[in-house]
């Protein structure tokens, strides 16, 4: 029986420092201990309960040390702020003033087009209307706004470069080409197309640029033959 | 916090005193057993046991059994019903060289089986 006890509980710390190195992306709204719990748990009164060669004992005395065990974290995450951060980990801010902050997304396991899809399901469009945009602990997404944002997106930004590279696809899209952009990059002072963190364009000709390490940039130019979408 | 504090001692208890509970049921019925086996193994190497002593055995080792299902896999206690069975049939029939030699096994078995459920390293991993 102890023998169960201390094999559940490695499982179950185990599990929490992969769900907590994998980063926000695998979470989702729970805790990562609460995640873990939720994954053990119900194989934990499956296999004794389908598998009768196995004690039903071991079953409960598994559910009963995932209890003690949350109990357990429950206690230090309200309690001890230092092994909150260590078992919840922090939020990470992953938009500044200063733009993107590339580190902080590759901390959580996550690039530019992961932080913009989750911009737009939380109703921007414009990485540029964003003062500050921040991953929960829990794997949720917060941003806030700067004023009047609604009217800094009037039309969809594309993503052209994302991490040093051109997304061909939407350059089809838009029917804009590559040398078209690696002006603009010239014209900016930026050497290399795989220094840029990241450039959208929209449909108005406003372009955002972030070299990787600096701070962003807003642009405005005229696409060939005045293209719009 | 209190309450917390309070289900998480009642718990951990509970677990202890679990674990204490099938360290003793254990111990004892494994125990109980073996000395049971190094009886008829005496009675099997002066080719004195018959049918009734084998039989004896394998129904206190039937009696024992219903506790240990509780607390161990019930593989484990089907391995030593399978060789109770042939031990029984082997006494019978005078076979006194293959009896003893599965009255050995389950004497291993007896020895080994209850260390197989205790916290050491080998164990656990």
């Amino acid at each position: 029986m102890v023998l169960v006890m201390i094999r559940t509980a490695i499982i179950f710390l185990v599990l929490l420092i992969i769900m907590r190195l994998m980063g926000k992306r695998q979470i989702g709204e729970m805790q990562p201990f609460e995640l873990v719990i939720t994954l053990l748990i119900a194989e934990l009164a499956c296999i004794p309960m389908a598998d009768s060669s196995i004690p039903l004992l071991y079953g409960i005395i598994s559910v009963v040390t995932i209890y003690v065990l949350h109990e357990l974290m429950t206690l230090m995450d309200l309690k001890f702020k230092p092994t909150k951060s260590l078992i919840s980990g922090k939020p990470s801010v992953v938009i500044n003033k200063n733009g993107i902050d590339d580190y902080q997304l590759k901390r959580n396991n996550l690039d530019v087009s992961d932080l913009i899809e989750s911009l737009r399901s939380a109703g921007y469009f414009s990485l540029d209307c964003i003062d500050y945009a921040l991953y929960e602990a829990n794997g949720t997404f917060s941003a806030l706004p700067k004023e009047n944002y609604e009217s800094m997106q009037p039309s969809l930004p594309i993503v052209m470069i994302d991490n040093g590279k051109f997304d061909k696809k939407n350059l089809e899209i838009t029917g804009l080409q590559q040398s078209f952009f690696e002006e603009i990059l010239k014209d900016n002072k930026v050497k290399k197309t795989k220094d840029v963190l990241v450039l959208t364009a929209d449909g108005t000709g406003k372009l955002y640029l972030q070299v990787k390490g600096e701070k962003f940039r807003t642009l405005n130019v005229e696409y060939p033959g005045g293209k719009t979408w | 916090m209190v309450k917390s504090i309070v289900c998480i001692c009642v718990a951990a208890l509970l677990l202890a005193c679990g674990a204490l509970c099938e360290w003793a049921i254990l111990k004892n019925n494994f125990n109980g057993f073996q000395e049971e086996l190094i009886t008829l193994t005496r009675k099997l190497e002066e080719e004195t046991a018959n049918g009734e002593d084998a039989k004896a055995v394998q129904t206190s080792w039937e009696e024992r059994k219903k506790s240990l299902h509780v607390w161990i896999p019930h593989n484990d206690v089907a391995r030593i019903d399978d060789y109770m069975s042939e031990t029984v049939r082997l006494v019978s029939e005078g076979e006194y060289a293959l009896a003893l030699a599965k009255v050995e096994i389950m004497s291993h078995l007896t020895e080994c089986l209850p260390g197989t459920y205790l916290p050491h390293l080998e164990n656990i991993f």
